[in-house]
């Protein structure tokens, strides 16, 4: 016995194959308006590019630098502190040599 | 022996302060909005067989490259300004920051001549998509400069009056942020529009 929903859902997918590819080709604009080596096309390639390229530099950029801050700054205070420790078993007795100045 | 031990940071101070961080987003935000100016100059600038088109006139190399070393050398008597407050020196701050404000409004100055006789020589902001992406870019970065250079007018006033010290001096700071990013972006926008 055929599975007519099988069926039915195979012709769809055979159907639709076709348009599938004419819409991964690119979008109407610069698919079917300009030629292959048009400047227009590729002004818009290169723009697309670098208007695509921009927010994740930038917010990386800043990410980076932000994650950079945060971990020096941990590894300041965790240095200060076993500084600290440290200059006070060093001090001999009677001085105050191991208080931070 | 005595040993010098950094003064331990408060621990609930953050790294980045809260104006810093502020100023921060700003910038990434004019960032953008440079961006998206400088993906339409682009297409403009990409798509064009000849460019400038051959009926426009020419767009002022020397002069304004000269206007750029005005803009860019700015930066050091801010820079020096903010070395100063951060030593205590805060009575050479005012004059730094007065010198800076009026290299900016020099850039402005012949950035506004430039404009008019181009302007005279037919090259306005309706003769076409060279003229439109020109002035939208390049004025777009003199709204910036002017809204910077009023910034550091207010600046130097308060500094004139003393209102800075070695451990407030936050406005000064942000300030100078400001103005490095305007002109960092004139180090990108004056090879793209005028040399290439």
């Amino acid at each position: 016995m055929v599975d007519t929903k099988c069926t039915r859902f195979t012709l769809a997918l055979v159907a639709g194959w076709p348009a599938a590819q004419a819409l991964a080709q690119s979008c109407a604009m610069c698919g079917s308006s300009f030629g292959p080596d048009d400047p227009v096309q590729r002004a818009f390639s290169w723009s697309i590019l670098f208007l695509m390229a921009a927010p994740y530099t930038l917010f990386g950029t800043v990410a980076g630098w932000l994650f950079y801050v945060h971990r020096r700054a941990a590894g300041r205070r965790r240095a200060a502190v076993v500084e600290l420790t440290w200059s006070r078993r060093q001090a001999p007795a009677g001085e105050t040599g191991g208080q931070p100045t | 022996m005595r040993r010098r031990v950094a003064p331990l940071p408060p621990a609930d101070s953050p790294p980045v302060s809260n104006t810093r961080l502020a100023m921060i987003v700003l910038i990434t935000g004019e960032s953008m909005l440079f961006a998206g100016l400088i993906g339409m100059y682009l297409v403009f600038r990409l798509a064009a067989r000849t460019w400038p088109p051959p009926d426009q006139p020419r767009l002022p190399l020397g002069l304004t490259a000269l206007n750029s070393a005005a803009l860019l050398g700015s930066a050091f008597p801010l820079a020096s300004a903010l070395a100063a407050i951060r030593r205590g020196e805060g009575d050479r701050v005012a004059r730094r920051v007065e010198l800076t404000a009026l290299l900016g409004a020099l850039f402005l100055a012949v950035q506004g001549a430039e404009w008019a006789r181009l302007v005279r020589h037919g090259l306005t902001l309706g003769s076409g998509t060279y003229g439109g992406s020109f002035y939208v870019l390049i004025g777009c970065h003199a709204l910036h400069v002017l809204a910077a250079v009023v910034w550091l007018a207010v600046v130097a006033i308060l500094a004139r009056l003393g209102r800075f010290t070695r451990a407030r001096h936050a406005a000064l700071e942000m300030c100078s942020l400001y103005w490095y990013f305007v002109c960092g972006l004139w180090v990108v926008l004056f090879p793209l529009v005028y040399l290439y």
